[in-house]
């Protein structure tokens, strides 16, 4: 693990290797922000856990919020009082903090206020690829994109100052080949961030009512409008190359594909690199457009500044040609760019030949495909949902519906364990839920996360008590924000900052909504585990089911730290080789050697559940 | 030298993250712009994951091109094969020879894979990483068993004590000895064998 105490080191001209979000991190404490808000998210996640591990020494207050909404209304509250506030999260994050963040722009804030989403194109940790650019557009909010670990950092306290002067929040958008790039980033100075606010009453600016949000939405847009004059004279809005033959216009992670494919295409072309994306360079653009006849729009997902530059291009350069994927698509609506799909599609558009013939690799490539075997991500050796999912498929006879959630838990749909039917974002399985068993009848186990119970659940929760939907939700209470990289949450009563407060407890939630039906069991103790849900199924009106049984990673960790080694299983001589247990549990330390049985003690965790469903008796082993 | 693309590949879990990260780490101590590419979250649960490496004045996109690697590190035989696109027939790949089984699959023989891959490349290296580490002192240092043996075949421009200190930064203090022992011995390993 890098050690993060680098962050701190206050030596201009430093130059580190750092991962973008680490980076990010370092642009925070160059900004002086004093109070940073996170609900942790892949690809955003270690923005979070960089601050985390150093806010004591930096001397700022960091919290995990519950969810992405609550984080940023902490941090606007803070930045409304003068503070300088950032707050991070995943692409789909910003949805769920979108009511905030749409009237905060009509509120603005005193203090700077960066907010970080982060995108995924290719669906890497995610559930969809939505292009966040549109949350500048729709809120009216000034948009920065960084295309490396050192713009990711320099630009947080640029996004600071433009915050400031304008006294709006900032989106910084990033995608995971920014915020997942490791590359060499130079440090400027540390600005000591300061925590005191002071909250001054200005009730026609921060009280939202009909009569202050029609002024309010006006003061908007004359902030917009000078934010137009901002992203003109915007560093980061600039012919990086220059060129005759085509002009390409790019931003973001785009721009480092476009640069390499220009040189390696040797094409006679000229970028503009945007790095402010909302409100665009009017101007800028419009001189762009008229050095050139051809201009290619390179982006990843939507064709965000290509709407818009054919919008300038109509009023200001009607006779240029402008290729990227609206008229014919060179480039995709979806997945993320690389090198070699701009290579293929400025080769098409300029009339070169790619000095590497890529279909001939393919075309070799399709004979070693074929003895590839698919290797998709699985539950960890050891994962108590693997137990809670062969508990769920048992005790309903695998005849519920079982909508799920976002978590690592939703690996639980591959085979053999199959168990997952819906999954659309964080806390809806709880909904869903209802909705299915109102028009089906069917039984519906609803399975969430700890983490993700408390982050959107709850509202699901308190409906299906409401309106009586006779659900039973399975909350699987691994202790921890596992997916994401292990961050506290309520359930924990650990802190950001490391301080041990009081727990929630999810089995005491469930009971104050008035849930009647609550019980807490150890999904390894399978016996009980089952005879509980199948008691929680027979519950009229909702039931709740605590699985709980600490992270398996969690528990390997700190066995190490005590120097505890993991003693595996041990397959008897009862054993016949029937396979029940790699069949049931599809667990990977479980191998098959010519027909027989084995353990890979490497992987091992000695969770007991093989020991628990060999027909034969013949694993031994663990404790649960 | 002019650039030095690296792919390194393996399953969830192995150590790649660990491994790129000691490249990256020794490149920028010894001056060089580099770009490294990982994945975390969903997809480092036990799926295959892959790490790029690039070492040039000009790099700045994180991933490498395909056909254009000079060297391919992996932890894994199966999965050395699903990233033989970035191979050239210059391409030197290192291969651990232990396979991670896929659960619920028949998983081919070994030399049906590496007869795929001298399709593309015949500079091809077999390492037990495994028995190394083990040898070592435990089986989770087969990541540093491959930095060792990438560092001896000479295709970094990083100095090989370079990557000692990189990876004496990078590893906790408790488990240094160990990690060293890896290292020296992917690194004779591979010297031995030439």
């Amino acid at each position: 693990m890098p050690n993060l105490r680098v962050l701190l080191e206050n030596e201009k001209g430093k130059r580190v290797l750092l991962l973008g979000n680490e980076a990010v991190a370092r642009g925070a404490l160059e900004a002086g922000i004093g109070v940073v808000t996170t609900y942790p998210g892949t690809p955003a996640s270690e923005i979070g856990d960089s601050i985390s591990a150093i806010a004591k020494d930096a001397g700022l207050y960091m919290e995990y919020s519950t969810n992405e909404i609550v984080a940023v209304e902490t941090a606007a509250g803070a930045a409304i009082c003068g503070v300088r506030a950032l707050t991070a999260m995943k692409h789909v994050g910003l949805n769920v903090a979108a009511d905030a963040v749409m009237t905060l722009a009509y509120v603005g804030v005193r203090g700077g206020h960066v907010i970080v989403t982060a995108d995924d194109p290719q669906c890497y940790s995610s559930q969809n690829e939505q292009d966040n650019r549109y949350y500048a557009l729709l809120s009216k909010l000034p948009c920065l994109e960084p295309s490396s670990p050192q713009e990711a950092k320099d630009m947080v306290p640029h996004a600071i100052a433009i915050s400031e002067q304008l006294e709006l929040p900032v989106l910084l958008r990033t995608t995971t080949r920014i915020n997942h790039t490791r590359g060499p980033v130079t440090f400027d100075t540390l600005k000591r961030p300061n925590l005191r606010g002071e909250f001054v009453r200005d009730v026609k600016r921060f009280v939202m009512v009909p009569a202050n949000a029609r002024i309010q939405h006006k003061v908007l847009l004359e902030r917009v409008e000078r934010s137009k004059e901002i992203s003109e004279n915007s560093p980061y809005n600039k012919i990086v190359r220059r060129g005759r033959a085509v002009g390409i216009v790019t931003s973001g992670a785009a721009y480092n594909y476009v640069a390499e494919a220009v040189e390696f295409l040797e094409l006679d072309a000229g970028i503009l690199k945007l790095g402010m994306t909302h409100p665009l360079p009017e101007l800028k653009i419009t001189d762009f457009l008229k050095s050139y006849d051809k201009i290619v729009v390179v982006e990843e997902l939507s064709p965000y500044l290509e709407v818009q530059i054919k919008a300038i291009a109509k009023d200001h350069s009607p006779n240029v040609e402008i290729y990227g994927k609206i008229k014919t698509v060179f480039f995709p609506f979806f997945g993320e760019l690389s090198t070699r799909i701009v290579i293929e599609a400025l080769a098409e558009i300029a009339g070169k030949k790619s000095p590497i013939d890529f279909k001939t690799i393919d075309e070799k490539y399709r004979q070693a495909d074929k003895v590839l075997l698919p290797r998709p991500p699985i539950l960890c050796p050891g994962c108590p949902h693997r137990a809670s999912f062969h508990v769920i498929k048992t005790a309903t006879a695998g005849k519920a519906v079982v909508p799920t959630d976002i978590g690592c838990y939703a690996l639980g749909i591959q085979p053999p364990l199959q168990v997952g039917d819906v999954l659309i974002c964080m806390g809806a399985s709880i909904g869903t839920a209802g909705g299915i068993h109102k028009v089906t009848g069917s039984d519906t186990v609803a399975v969430v996360g700890d983490s993700t119970f408390f982050h959107a659940a709850m509202p699901g929760l308190a409906n299906a008590v409401y309106n009586n939907h006779k659900v039973t939700l399975v909350v699987l209470d691994n202790l921890t924000t596992a997916m994401t990289g292990h961050q506290p949450h309520p359930g924990t009563g650990k802190t950001g900052t490391g301080k041990e407060l009081n727990r929630i407890l999810i089995e005491d939630v469930a009971r104050g909504l008035g849930v009647k039906y609550v019980k807490v069991i150890n999904p390894f103790k399978i016996k009980e585990a089952n005879n509980i849900l199948k008691e929680a199924l027979k519950t009229q009106g909702p039931s709740v089911v605590v699985f709980r049984a600490p992270c398996t990673l969690l528990v390997l960790k700190e066995r190490r730290k005590k120097g505890i080694e993991v003693e595996p299983v041990k397959i008897t001589e009862d054993c016949n080789n029937c396979m029940a247990c790699v069949n049931v549990t599809g667990c990977p330390a479980l191998v098959q050697k010519e027909g027989e049985l084995t353990v890979d003690e490497t992987l091992c965790a000695a969770c007991t559940l093989c020991v628990s469903v060999c027909p034969y008796n013949a694993i031994q082993g663990g404790v649960v | 030298m002019d650039s030095c693309n690296i792919v390194l590949a393996g399953v969830g879990g192995l150590g790649i993250l660990l491994a790129a990260e000691i490249i990256g780490t020794a490149a920028v101590k010894e001056g060089y712009n580099v770009r490294v590419s990982e994945l975390h979250g969903m997809a480092q649960r036990g799926g295959a994951v892959v790490s790029h490496v690039r070492i040039d004045e000009k790099a700045l996109a994180p991933t490498v091109l395909e056909g254009t690697a000079d060297a391919i590190v992996s932890l894994e035989p199966m999965e050395a094969l699903r990233n033989i696109k970035f191979a050239t027939p210059k391409t030197i790949v290192l291969v651990n020879t232990k396979p991670f089984k896929i659960s619920g699959t028949k998983y081919p023989e070994v030399n049906v894979l590496l007869e795929q891959l001298r399709n593309f490349t015949k500079n091809t290296i077999l390492i037990d990483a495994a028995a190394l580490a083990e040898k070592a002192g435990t089986g989770i240092t087969q990541n540093v068993v491959m930095m060792g043996a990438l560092a001896a075949v000479k295709r970094l421009p990083m100095k090989v004590e370079t990557l000692k200190e990189a990876l004496r930064e990078l590893v906790p203090t408790k488990y240094l000895n160990i990690n060293m022992k890896a290292f020296e011995l992917g690194y004779d390993y591979v010297k031995a064998s030439k």
